[in-house]
C-alpha cells in the first residue's frame, strides 16, 4: 500500500497551522496502513487493511493550550479543526508550567527505517506467511493462533516557529502461539523489510518447543533462578519504561528518583538509542525536537532518564527529545536497548543447577510503582531445568517481584539482542526494543495454576 | 462510524490537558470462499468504497488459501431501527467553563489543607472524558441500524509519597468510573465533597499497617472492586472466541469449555452473574450488536452453576443456538469481537456492606482497585486495592496499605457466603479492557454489589 507521502502530509500540517489564531501552533500528522492477517486454529480467521490519516493541533494563546484532532483531512475539515483549537485555548484556563511550543533544532541523520518489499506486500503475501506457521503447526497435530502483519507508517511534525519533520517507516511481524493438547509455546520475528520477515523460524521456534511443552509437572513456587527468553525480558524492560522519564522522577514515582549516580540494579546497560540501525530509526520526537541517545542505567547505576521540554525545564536541565503526542504521559523512551551479553541461550541454561526457564510473561501489571513490585504469569512454554538442561514442562506460575530488584541478581546475559515491537501507541506502532535472554540469580514465583 | 471523545486533566492546580478527538470512517466485512475479509477508510467517495469492498473481497479470498472450514452464521432476522442511549444533560450541551469548572473544584479540594501538602500529598488529578459514538450498520441481509453511544467518566485521584511509600487513593472508581449517560452522572457524585477525605486516606496510608503476609482469611470486597473480580474471571472466559481458541495467541483461552456448560459449578449459590445488553447506562448497553443481533438478556452463573456464554454468529452458529449479540468492534478500522456487553455480579440477600463487615470477626476490607492480573485462561488472579481496613468483631479496624489478594477462580468464587443486597448495587464499568490484535479498547459494564469470601490468601508484597 502506498504512503501517503510528505508532500501530502506537509499540505495537512500547513493548511490546519494556517487556520490556528493562537500565538503559536503545531500540528502532527500520522498516516498508517495497517494490515494484519490473524490466524487461529492453523486456518486465517481475521484478515485487514484500514488505512487511515489523523492531525493532532495544538495551539497556545499564551499559556493556555488546547488539543485538538482529527482525521478529516480535507481543507474544509482542517481550517474546522485549527479553528475549534484556537477557541477551546482561548476559554482553557492559564498553565504557568507550560513551556510553550518548542523552536525548530537541526535534526541529526539516520538510517532510513522504510522498505519497499514491507510497503508492497499484498494480500496473498501475507496469507502464505502466515500458511507457513499453519501447516507447519498442522502437521504435528497441533493448532498455531497468531499473525501476520505489515505496517507502512508516517509520522510529520510541524509548527508556527518553524519545525518540520518527516520520517516514514515499515514494520513486518510474525507471531505465533502454537498450542498441543497439554501445553504451548511461542514465537516471534520483527522486521522492517517484509522480505527478511522469517515465518519459517516462527514456526520451528514455536512447533518444536510446544512439542517439548506438553504435560506440564508441578513445580514448588518461590524464589528460583531463572532464565529469560527474549520475549520474557521485553515484558520486563517494557514495564520498567514507563518509570524512566523525568515526569516519574518529578512526582517521586520512579525507583531512579534520588539515586543517580548510585548503583540501583545489577550489572547490565540500557539505553535508548534511537539511532541503533537494527532497530526503527526516527530522528526527532513527536515535537519534531530532536531526540538523543540517552544512556539509562550504565553497568547496574542510574545515569539518566528521558526528558520532553517541560519536565526538563522544571528540572533545570534539556529535554532529550523524547516527547510523545499525550500531555499526560509526556516523554517515553520508545528505543530501548538492553547491551548484550557475551552468553549463548544454552550457556544460560548451563549455568543453573535447579531453575526455571520462562518463554513470556502474560498480563504484567504494577503492584507497587515506587518498588517496581509487578505481578503476572508465565505462558507459553515453561520448563524446568535441571543440572544446566531444559528438563521437563512445568506448570504456569504467578510471579511477583520487583523489576529492578530481581535484574540485580542479574548472572549472564545472552549475546543475541531480538527487536521487539509492542501495539500500536499514539496511533502507531511507536516504540521498539532489542533485548536478549537473561540469567537471573533469584526471581519469585508466589503462585502457580493448573496447566 | 463517527467517534467524538473530549478528556480534561486537571493537576496539582493546573490544567494538564484539555483534548478532543473526532474520527470518521467506514468498514466493510466480507465472507468470500467462505472465508473473512475486512477493509477500512476514512474516505467516504463512491470510489474509495468500491475499492474497499472489492478489498475486504481479496482479503477474504486470500483468507481461505488456509481455510479448514467455511465460516457460518446463525441467522438473524434483519432489523431497522434508530436507537439512542438516554441523557438528561448532553455533556457536549454543558460550557467549557462549567466541565472544567468541576474539576477545579474537585481537584482543589483534594489539595484543600495545606497540612495535607506536609505530610506527603504529591499529585492531585481529577479529570473527565465525555464520549459520542454514532454508528451506521447495513448488511446485505437487509440490516439498517443507526444508533448513537453518549458516554461520561471521570474522577479524582490523589497521590501522597514518602517513607519510601507512593500511596495512591481515588473516588469514585480511579480511572474506571465511566457510564452511558449524561453530565448528571459526573455532579451525582459529589467529587468535591468526597476530595477531602480520599486525600486524607492517601496521605495515612503511607503510615498504615503493612497487609499481613501470605495468610487465609476472610476478605469483604468493595463492590467497585467486585465489578472488575466479575470483569476478569467470569466475563472474559465467558466469551466464546476465546473458549474456541480465536483469541489463542494475545488474550489468550478459558478454562470453561463447552462440555461445562450447565453443570459446573462456578461459584456458591450465592453467585449470581447476569449478562445483560439492555441495562440503563452499562457501557455494555445497546439495541443492536455489530452483526445486526439485538440486545438480550441471559445468566452466565445462576445459583452458581455455569450456565451462557458470550456468543457471535459464527460461533453460535457452531453451537447450533442463536447468537446473543455480543459482537462489538472500537472504531471504524477495527473488526468486531466478542465482547461483554453487561456482565454483572446480581445483588443478593446480604444487606449492606455493613452487614457483610457485620458477618466477620477477623478479616480484612478491601476498596478500590490497585493492581490486577489474571492468567491467560482466567484461573489464577491476583488483585491489589488502594486500601483495606482490618475487620475485627463485626467492625471496621485500622487501615492497611498495599493489600492484595490471590486465588483460583472456582474456588475463590466458592468461598463467596455473602453478595450485598440491591440498594448496594451499582453498574460499573471498565473503558479500558484490551482485546485482538490489532489491539482494541472495549468499554463493558459490570454491575456488583460488595460480597465477602471466606479462606482467601492475602498478602503477597514483600
Amino acid at each position: 500500500m502506498s504512503l501517503f507521502g510528505e508532500r501530502e502530509l506537509r499540505r495537512v500540517a500547513d493548511e490546519a497551522l494556517r487556520h490556528a489564531t493562537g500565538d503559536a501552533a503545531e500540528a502532527v500528522v500520522i498516516a498508517r496502513t495497517g494490515s494484519l492477517t490473524r490466524f487461529a486454529n492453523s486456518a486465517i480467521h481475521q484478515n485487514l487493511v484500514s488505512r487511515e490519516a489523523d492531525v493532532h493541533v495544538r495551539v497556545a494563546v499564551g499559556k493556555r493550550v488546547a488539543s485538538l484532532s482529527t482525521n478529516r483531512i480535507d481543507a474544509e475539515g482542517l481550517a474546522k479543526v485549527a479553528r475549534e483549537a484556537s477557541a477551546l485555548a482561548r476559554l482553557a484556563p492559564e498553565n504557568d508550567r507550560f513551556p510553550g511550543i518548542p523552536e525548530a533544532r537541526p535534526l541529526a541523520a539516520t538510517a532510513s527505517a522504510f522498505r519497499d518489499r514491507t510497503a508492497a506486500a499484498s494480500a496473498m503475501d501475507r496469507a502464505k506467511a502466515a500458511k507457513v506457521i499453519c501447516d507447519a503447526s498442522h502437521a504435528k497435530g497441533l493448532r498455531a493462533a497468531g499473525f501476520v502483519s505489515t505496517d507502512v507508517q508516517e509520522l510529520a511534525v510541524a509548527n508556527t516557529k518553524g519545525v518540520w519533520a518527516y520520517a516514514p517507516n515499515t514494520v513486518s511481524e510474525a507471531q505465533a502461539a502454537v498450542l498441543g493438547d497439554a501445553g504451548s509455546s511461542f514465537g516471534q520475528r520483527v522486521a522492517l523489510d517484509f522480505g527478511d520477515l522469517d515465518a519459517e523460524a516462527v514456526a520451528t521456534e514455536a512447533v518444536t518447543k510446544t512439542l517439548r511443552a506438553q504435560r506440564p509437572r508441578d513445580f514448588p513456587v518461590g524464589a528460583h533462578e531463572v532464565v529469560l527468553e527474549p520475549y520474557a525480558t521485553r515484558d520486563l524492560i517494557g514495564m520498567l519504561s514507563g518509570q524512566l522519564t523525568g515526569l516519574a522522577v518529578e512526582e517521586g514515582r520512579s525507583f531512579m528518583a534520588g539515586r543517580f549516580g548510585e548503583k540501583v540494579t545489577g550489572d547490565f546497560t540500557l539505553v535508548d538509542d534511537t539511532f541503533d540501525p537494527l532497530g526503527v530509526p526516527r530522528a526527532f520526537d513527536f515535537e519534531g525536537q530532536p531526540t538523543e541517545r540517552v544512556t539509562i542505567i550504565e553497568r547496574g547505576v542510574a545515569k539518566d532518564v528521558v526528558w520532553d521540554a517541560g519536565t526538563a525545564r522544571r528540572a533545570r536541565r534539556a529535554p532529550t527529545g523524547h516527547a510523545t503526542p499525550e500531555r499526560t504521559i509526556p516523554a517515553l523512551p520508545m528505543s530501548l536497548r538492553f547491551e548484550p551479553g557475551d552468553k549463548s541461550r544454552e550457556q544460560l541454561v548451563k549455568g543453573i543447577r535447579r531453575g526455571v526457564l520462562v518463554t513470556r510473561f502474560w498480563y504484567v501489571r504494577w503492584v507497587h510503582q515506587l518498588r517496581t513490585i509487578v505481578t503476572g504469569m508465565t505462558r507459553d512454554g515453561t520448563f524446568a531445568i535441571e543440572n544446566g538442561e531444559i528438563a521437563y514442562p512445568v506448570k504456569n506460575f504467578r510471579f511477583t517481584d520487583s523489576i529492578h530488584g530481581s535484574l540485580g541478581t542479574l548472572k549472564g546475559i545472552g549475546s543475541e539482542l531480538r527487536l521487539i515491537m509492542p501495539t500500536e501507541q499514539f496511533g502507531l506502532r511507536a516504540a521498539w526494543q532489542r533485548v536478549p535472554a537473561v540469567h537471573l540469580g533469584a526471581f519469585t514465583f508466589t503462585g502457580a495454576t493448573q496447566y | 462510524m463517527r467517534r467524538l471523545v473530549e478528556g480534561a486533566l486537571v493537576k496539582n492546580g493546573r490544567l494538564e490537558t484539555i483534548d478532543r478527538g473526532d474520527t470518521f470512517g467506514f468498514a466493510v466485512r466480507a465472507i468470500a470462499d467462505g472465508a473473512w475479509g475486512f477493509a477500512a477508510s476514512q474516505v467516504t467517495t463512491a470510489a474509495e468504497m468500491d475499492r474497499v469492498a472489492a478489498l475486504a473481497v481479496e482479503l477474504a479470498k486470500a483468507s481461505a488459501i488456509t481455510k479448514r472450514a467455511d465460516a457460518r452464521l446463525a441467522p438473524v432476522k434483519p432489523a431497522i431501527a434508530v436507537w439512542a442511549s438516554p441523557w438528561r444533560i448532553d455533556p457536549f450541551a454543558v460550557s467549557q467553563e462549567e466541565r472544567l469548572g468541576l474539576l477545579f473544584m474537585s481537584e482543589g479540594a483534594l489539595r484543600g489543607e495545606p497540612t495535607h501538602q506536609r505530610r506527603g500529598l504529591r499529585t492531585t488529578r481529577a479529570h473527565y472524558e465525555i464520549w459520542r459514538e454514532e454508528k451506521l450498520f447495513l448488511s446485505s441481509e437487509g440490516s439498517d441500524i443507526e444508533q448513537t453511544f453518549t458516554e461520561v467518566g471521570g474522577g479524582i485521584i490523589a497521590e501522597a509519597v514518602g517513607e519510601g511509600e507512593l500511596q495512591i487513593r481515588s473516588f469514585p472508581d480511579g480511572f474506571r468510573c465511566q457510564r452511558q449517560a449524561g453530565w448528571e452522572f459526573l455532579q451525582d457524585f459529589d467529587m468535591p465533597g468526597n476530595a477531602p477525605r480520599i486525600a486524607s486516606e492517601a496521605v495515612a496510608l503511607l503510615s498504615a499497617k503493612t497487609c499481613p503476609q501470605d495468610v487465609r482469611t476472610t476478605v469483604v470486597i468493595s463492590a467497585n472492586q467486585m465489578s472488575l473480580q466479575v470483569h476478569e474471571s467470569c466475563g472474559h472466559p465467558i466469551e466464546l472466541d476465546r473458549v474456541y481458541g480465536s483469541e489463542a495467541a494475545f488474550a489468550g483461552t478459558s478454562f470453561l469449555t463447552p462440555e461445562k456448560l450447565g453443570t459446573f459449578r462456578y461459584g456458591s449459590d450465592k453467585v449470581n452473574i447476569r449478562i445483560d445488553s439492555t441495562s440503563p447506562g452499562g457501557l455494555g448497553t445497546f439495541a443492536y450488536d455489530d452483526e445486526g443481533v439485538p440486545a438480550s438478556e441471559g445468566w452466565a452463573v445462576k445459583d452458581g452453576i455455569f450456565t451462557g456464554y458470550l456468543m457471535n454468529r459464527e460461533y453460535a452458529a457452531q453451537m447450533g443456538i442463536a447468537s446473543n449479540g455480543t459482537m462489538r468492534a472500537d472504531g471504524w478500522a477495527r473488526v468486531p469481537l466478542i465482547r461483554m456487553t453487561n456482565v454483572s455480579l446480581w445483588h443478593g440477600d446480604g444487606g449492606t456492606l455493613d452487614d457483610l463487615i457485620a458477618g466477620v470477626d477477623d478479616g480484612i476490607y478491601m476498596d478500590t482497585n490497585r493492581s490486577w492480573s489474571i492468567d491467560d485462561r482466567r484461573l489464577n488472579f491476583q488483585f491489589g486495592t488502594e486500601v483495606g481496613w482490618e475487620i475485627k468483631n463485626g467492625k471496621r479496624g485500622a487501615m492497611i496499605k498495599n493489600p492484595t489478594y490471590t486465588g483460583m477462580t472456582p474456588e475463590f468464587w466458592g468461598s463467596c457466603d455473602g453478595v450485598g443486597g440491591e440498594s448496594s448495587w451499582f453498574m460499573w464499568g471498565t473503558p479500558n479492557c484490551g482485546k485482538g490484535q490489532p489491539g482494541q479498547i472495549g468499554h463493558t459494564g459490570h454491575g456488583a454489589s460488595p460480597a465477602r469470601f471466606r479462606n482467601v490468601r492475602v498478602g503477597v508484597v514483600k
